[in-house]
């Protein structure tokens, strides 16, 4: 590094960098201290990166089921009306009616006791249509799933956190249990594996209870659906679908509301975003107080060790051998704080993915940047000790105690 | 004087403020002959120090010229300064100036580190200068565990170890009991005959001068007796 900043530096910066390892180690605890700062910076850069990177993962995953090409239309009541519909018909007529649309079905979802036994628990009860397996791409553990044969029948199919919650020892939730819902003795004829809750779904289904929407009406207000779910074709204006969609099933009882899986999908982005932001600020600030740190230790450092900067230049070391000494020091010491700030911030993402109950991830390009932007933060701090360094008089500097 | 390794010509220097300059050196002109073992002799605050930090470019004169190895010392440029004082001069310090996290050799090796000296080869050539100051066996200790005389010894072997033309050594004995002084002394006037090193040592101790080829005696600030002995 001959010319540039410390021009006339003969010192290669291999050769300064083995030096400043040699004058760090020797400098011991406080070289630590300011490490630590350095450390929390770096750490939290690698963490917040982390974080953002898996929980984009689990948001890709919990979608993943559902598809990303799906919409959901929910009737709320509107004017005087107690509850809003949607007609039933033609939300099954609706792949005919247009062609942005592969399939739909309608359903009624809300809460309830419901009671197996002596199992009592208050779970998602639904009243679906045979389309809705399909559609959601429900998988089965036992039994079926509710099928145009049911119709008016007292069946019920049973979600797994629901099953699990009314099974009893000795008195299973399988296939021929019965389930008390409002009075009514209904009899399983199916239970769904475990599926993951998406914003989407109007319940979660996995603790539900799901009759057939025919016989709705004993359970329900009215058998009258209340929402539909509707898959577009891959590459259907999701926008322009909603509205027509909307626009045939409009009703004056309803006012109608339509949800797009990628809306939910930037929704759940833009708030990571400032998630994010938010730890990058603390990240920044650690970085700040650890570069403010590195220029501490490294104007301490120069001001003990004049004596050696003025032998230094005795033995031919010019300003710029000895500011690229300082500078590189510096350098060194944060890029040994950004890597301890790596390990450190994989830990954190590995504990915060273990506590979220994501699957841990790290993206590659993500490791380099904590020691990268350590050093960065090094050099920048370190720059203002290292010209005072380098601006020494030879004289002053050997006469000091 | 045709083959000086150092010239000095009205060199001047005060210090204080520029309209109540107070005067150290009061014009000094000489010169040294290459090869030769010179004493600077004086009462305490005469300029010697002075003195050799100009002619070792690590401090300005007010005025006057230096001709180092007969090239004329341009005092602008600190660069150029470093690139002498690390092809042409040696110092030797009162105090040793060892650094102490380095051994022996890593301090004797200093010189080649700044001259640009691969690393590989940086550590044979120290081995051979310690071997000619007689601490061959003391290459991989740290300062810390040598003793004053043999911490002054590393020092002249890193003084010589780039085989400058001058050695400017400011009281080298001035912290080492007589006989350890002796010594060096000793050490140091072997060097200069088998390496061909001109020395100038500044001395308060005449037993020590009486060994010179030549003693220039200052007070205050100028030369006021130059004798040499042949
Ligand atoms: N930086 C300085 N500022 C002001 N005066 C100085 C400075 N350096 C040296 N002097 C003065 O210059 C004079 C000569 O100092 P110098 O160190 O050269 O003396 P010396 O002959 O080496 O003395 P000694 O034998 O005690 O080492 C002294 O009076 C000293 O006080
Ligand atoms: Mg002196």
């Amino acid at each position: 590094m001959s010319g540039g900043l410390f021009k006339g530096a003969r010192l290669s910066l291999a050769e300064a960098a083995i030096e400043a390892l040699d004058n760090l180690r020797a400098q011991g605890q406080r070289s630590a201290l300011a490490l630590l700062g350095i450390m929390i910076g770096a750490a939290s850069i690698i963490a917040v990166l982390s974080i953002g990177h898996m929980a984009q993962l689990e948001t890709l995953k919990t979608f993943r089921h559902l598809g990303v090409d799906v919409i959901n239309i929910h009737a709320a009541p509107a004017g005087m009306a107690s509850v809003g519909v949607l007609d039933r018909s033609t939300v099954e007529r609706l792949p005919d009616l247009d062609p942005a649309v592969l399939a739909a079905t309608s359903f009624i979802a809300d809460h309830d006791k419901v009671s197996a036994g002596v199992m009592k628990a208050t779970v998602a009860v639904g009243a679906v249509a045979p389309g809705l397996a399909r559609l959601v791409r429900l998988g089965l553990s036992e039994g079926r799933f509710v099928s145009p044969v049911d119709d008016n029948g007292l069946v019920a199919v049973v979600g797994a956190k629901a099953a699990a919650k009314l099974s009893s020892p000795g008195a299973p939730i399988a296939p021929g249990a019965h389930i008390t819902m409002k009075g009514y003795e209904f009899t399983v004829i199916g239970v769904l594996k475990p599926s993951p809750f998406t914003p989407l779904d109007a319940m979660e289904i996995d603790d539900a209870v799901m009759i057939p929407l025919t016989g709705a009406g004993r359970v329900f207000p009215s058998s009258q659906p209340t929402g539909a779910l509707v898959r577009l074709r891959p590459n259907a204006d999701v926008d322009a679908a909603g509205k027509r969609i909307a626009a045939m099933l409009d009703n004056p009882t309803s006012s109608l509301v339509v949800i797009k899986a990628r809306e939910i999908i930037k929704g759940m982005n833009a708030q990571k975003a400032i998630h994010n932001q938010l730890l990058a600020a603390v990240g920044a600030i650690s970085l700040l107080v650890g570069g403010i740190g590195v220029m501490n230790v490294m104007l301490m450092g120069v001001m003990e060790r004049r004596r050696e900067i003025g032998l230094r230049a005795a033995v031919g070391a010019t300003p710029g051998d000895i500011g690229l000494m300082f500078l590189v020091e510096a350098a060194v010491l944060a890029f040994v704080g950004g890597l301890a700030g790596l390990i450190v911030g994989v830990l954190a993402a590995l504990v915060s993915a273990s506590i979220s109950g994501w699957t841990f991830s790290i993206a590659l390009w993500v490791l380099p940047l904590g020691p990268g932007v350590a050093t960065l933060v090094g050099v920048t701090f370190g720059l203002y000790p290292a010209i005072k360094a380098s601006r020494l008089s030879p004289i002053e500097a050997l006469r000091a105690e | 004087m045709t083959d000086a390794i150092l010239e000095v010509n009205d060199l001047r220097k005060s210090y204080g403020a520029p309209d109540q300059p107070i005067p150290v050196l009061r014009g000094l002109s000489f010169a040294i002959e290459r090869g030769s073992f010179c004493a600077i002799l004086g009462p305490s605050g005469s300029g010697k120090s002075t003195l050799m930090n100009i002619v070792g470019l690590l401090d300005r004169p007010t005025s006057g010229a230096v001709r180092l190895a007969g090239e004329m010392v341009d005092p602008g440029s600190a660069d150029q300064a470093a690139h002498t004082r690390n092809r042409l001069i040696g110092f030797v310090f009162q105090s040793f100036n060892l650094l102490p996290r380095l051994t022996a050799w890593e301090n004797v090796a200093l010189p080649l580190l700044y001259a640009g000296v691969p690393r590989a080869m940086r550590k044979p050539s120290a081995l051979e200068m310690l071997e000619r100051v007689g601490l061959a066996d003391r290459a991989e200790h740290r300062p810390g565990a040598l003793s004053g005389g043999q911490q002054q010894r590393v020092a002249l072997a890193r003084a010589l170890i780039r085989n400058p033309g001058l050695v400017l050594a400011d009281e080298p004995t001035g912290s080492l009991d007589s006989v350890t002084a002796g010594e060096v002394m000793g050490v140091l006037r072997e060097l200069n005959r088998s390496l061909g090193a001109t020395v100038v040592m500044v001395t308060h101790d005449r037993d020590l001068a009486s060994r010179c080829d030549r003693r220039i005696e200052m007070l205050d600030g100028r030369i006021v007796a130059d004798v040499t002995t042949q």
